[in-house]
């Protein structure tokens, strides 16, 4: 047998499971445009029922929880997504600065070494002649700044990429803390339910910007959760933090990252601090060694063609260009003579002969850098600079459209619909006002019973 | 399946990419280059190094050779002169051994002709900007000079190469010990000597008409020897019509290479515009489109 009284409950309970339901609903709406917001529903059960004389009477609804609606697997791929695009992101934007200094047609290295070979041309008219000398020294020393220009500017960028790196380091550092911070509040008894599903998308907020910044591999078993690089080195371990830390490396000049002591420079693959490395230890090096193996290359062949001749005077040829070899010759590259009398354009030592033009000139042909003509070395130069932005951007525009699909993927499941939160907010209010006059209802009947019994 | 109800997102992704290609076809169109950094076509950017110095070299082997042409054609025109004294002088010793003259009239050709060799060691010492053209390399003094056994030659026999197409050299001078005083056919040697046969009193018409013939030997070598001029001034010629066209092949390349296809970039443009502007549209209608409007203001209260 039921009570009007137990009825009342019912209605009671069902007002409140449906206000907690339009409440959820609100905050959905309200956060609509927060983003990584995770939209939330409320889970309602059957009250368990109360069994009198043989027959189970229903007792209404009850709030069990409100759930966040969110998709792990989707957010692990979407963390790994954001490394890579991290990633491209920051080697491309390097590589893009570095690509202005390698220009393909009449500036630049490459056109001054073509200037430097013509003035030699034009010199071979008239080999006596001061002002064609002049502008052969001119030129030289016009290949040598634009390779002195382009040295210094490639060290200049290293340098920043360098203080890029400690800042990165430096976000790493602060993501994680405030990681480890959240893992507290969520580990501690005073966590409510209703709290619960922010700080959680705050932390998947937070590991989606350090996954930006460096490779993260996340651990979560449900009740405790691990951050560490792809390679182990720790990031967060519940409530921990671990910092990364930077020391300058003396061998290379620029600075390290340190993990618990562990020097891991070199095994960070992704997120921004990887493209930072990729970019600062890898490409702009390579690019310096290219550049000094060439301008050391014709140096030496120059200098050699030079000391086969006999200058203006009758006396041999001295070095046209100071010695340089080995890393920094390009940003050390200078002319050694002023005087343009002692330039060797002559074979046998007589002021008319153009003999040893030649030779000079010839260096033009020959392989004086890894087996390249100075001109192919140059143009081979250009190509890397480009292909390490063109390729760089290929894998960036394959990571945009790819988060992009996943982060929509994402939406499907977690983002707010307002037309669904409409029809949810009709919904709760139909089911409100309907317990409402439940309770309206048994209200006149408990009056009804009221007065019968005193008697009016 | 539940879909993504950000919308926007879609939408902003796709203006964006609209975006991208308007800009890469404007600043394509503006230059009009399609390779205007090293990464929009790595490989064309590093050909186009090669191409630019090609190009750069085309119009240094053009100025040579027009600074080599001027010369040759000074030096040419000069020895156009030489050859008509000689011929002078040829025809003053073939009057000469003509038995009728008198020792005085022998005398006035005597004179003529060492005038002649004035002028033509005026000719031997020519200087065009300051060096000697026909010294071979020792050009910073005049090749002749006149020394106690007649006139000397103290250039050398050297001759100067220049670059006038990419791999190919051409001789730029003749050295005067070629032209002038070749062995066994000197001209000041045979001049001098026909000045001092007419002179003398004791020559006979023989003694004259062998030594114009040393004169007609020399002049014959000169004659031949400067045919080099002439040749090599029309090998320049050929030179700059094949520099000229490949300057034109070379600035084809460019453009095939680097350049950008203006109707491409064109109906690019267009089409960037056509999705940018659907998508812009596709946002504007989508803005409006919710439940909320469809719910009446007081539906809660029926």
């Amino acid at each position: 047998m039921s009570s009007l009284l137990g009825t009342m409950s019912i209605a009671m309970g069902a007002l409140g499971a449906q206000q907690a339901g339009l409440e959820t609903t609100t905050n959905n709406i309200a956060n609509l445009n927060t983003p990584g917001y995770t939209r939330e529903r409320p889970v309602l059960e059957e009250a368990d029922p109360i069994i009198n004389g043989g027959i189970a009477y229903g007792t209404g609804v009850k709030l069990q929880t409100i759930q966040s609606l969110r998709d792990s697997i989707l957010q692990l791929q979407i963390s790994n997504e954001t490394q890579q695009q991290g990633q491209s992101q920051a080697y491309v934007n390097a590589m893009s600065q570095t690509q202005t200094l390698f220009p393909d047609d009449t500036s630049g290295i490459g056109q001054q070494i073509s200037s430097f070979f013509q003035s030699l041309n034009s010199l071979s008219t008239d080999p006596s002649n001061t002002a064609l000398r002049e502008s052969v020294l001119s030129a030289a020393n016009g290949m040598a700044s634009a390779f002195n220009g382009a040295a210094n500017q490639l060290s200049a960028q290293r340098s920043s990429l360098d203080q890029n790196v400690e800042q990165a380091a430096g976000e790493v550092n602060q993501i994680t803390q405030e990681i480890a911070n959240i893992n507290t509040k969520l580990a501690s008894p005073s966590s409510t339910a209703q709290g619960y599903g922010s700080f959680l998308d705050q932390r998947d907020n937070l590991i989606q910007n350090l996954s930006g910044l460096i490779d993260v591999s996340v651990i979560n078993d449900g009740t405790s959760i691990t951050l560490t690089t792809k390679q182990g080195a720790p990031l967060v371990s519940d409530g921990q933090s671990f910092a990364l830390s930077t020391a300058l490396d003396p061998t290379s000049g620029v600075q390290h990252i340190y993990s618990q002591g562990t020097d891991i420079t070199g095994k960070i693959s992704a997120g921004e601090l990887g493209g930072l490395l990729q970019a600062r230890d890898q490409t702009l090096p390579s690019m310096q060694t290219q550049l000094d193996s060439l301008a050391s290359g014709l140096v030496q062949a120059l200098n050699t063609a030079q000391a086969q001749g006999f200058d203006l005077n009758g006396n041999p040829g001295g070095d046209l260009f100071t010695p340089v070899s080995g890393a920094g010759a390009a940003a050390s590259m200078a002319v050694a003579i002023t005087d343009p009398t002692l330039l060797a354009a002559s074979s046998d030592g007589t002021p008319g002969s153009n003999g040893n033009l030649a030779n000079l000139s010839a260096v033009a042909n020959q392989a004086v850098s890894n087996g390249m003509t100075p001109t192919q070395a140059y143009g081979n130069v250009v190509f890397q600079a480009g292909s390490a932005v063109s390729d760089g951007t290929t894998e960036l525009n394959a990571s945009n459209t790819m988060l992009q699909q996943l982060q929509q993927q994402q939406a499907s499941v977690s983002g707010v619909s307002l037309d669904e939160e409409a029809s949810n907010l009709l919904l709760y209010q139909r089911a409100y006002q309907a317990a409402a006059q439940a309770i309206s209802t048994v209200n006149q009947m408990l009056q009804t019973a009221i007065q019968m019994g005193s008697g009016a | 399946m539940r879909i993504s109800p950000y919308i926007t997102q879609i939408e902003l992704n796709a203006m964006s990419t609209a975006d991208q290609s308007e800009q890469t076809a404007l600043l394509q169109m503006t230059t009009g280059k399609r390779v205007n950094v090293d990464s929009d076509d790595p490989s064309a950017a590093a050909r186009e190094v090669a191409i630019a110095s090609q190009s750069g070299d085309c119009d240094q082997f053009l100025r040579s050779i027009s600074s080599i042409s001027s010369e040759l054609q000074t030096a040419d025109s000069a020895l156009n002169s030489a050859v008509t004294a000689l011929q002078r002088a040829i025809t003053l010793g073939t009057e000469g051994a003509n038995g009728t003259l008198s020792q005085q009239d022998r005398a006035a050709l005597a004179s003529e002709v060492q005038s002649i060799s004035q002028q033509v060691m005026s000719v031997a010492n020519l200087s065009y900007n300051g060096k000697y053209v026909f010294a071979g390399t020792a050009d910073s003094q005049p090749p002749y000079v006149a020394a106690a056994g007649g006139i000397v030659y103290q250039g050398n026999g050297s001759v100067n190469q220049v670059e006038i197409e990419t791999g190919q050299t051409i001789a730029v001078n003749q050295p005067g010990s070629e032209l002038f005083s070749a062995a066994g056919a000197s001209v000041f040697q045979a001049l001098s000597d026909l000045a001092s046969t007419l002179q003398s009193s004791s020559s006979t018409t023989d003694d004259i008409a062998n030594a114009t013939n040393e004169v007609s030997a020399a002049y014959n070598q000169l004659n031949s020897a400067r045919t080099f001029y002439g040749s090599t001034l029309d090998q320049l010629n050929d030179s700059q019509t094949f520099l000229n066209s490949e300057q034109l092949q070379l600035t084809q390349q460019t453009s095939n290479l680097v350049g950008v296809d203006m109707n491409q970039a064109a109906t690019n443009l267009a089409n960037a515009e056509t999705a940018r502007n659907a998508a812009l549209q596709a946002a504007a209608s989508v803005g409006s489109l919710s439940l909320f409007n469809y719910l009446s203001t007081n539906s809660g209260t029926s």
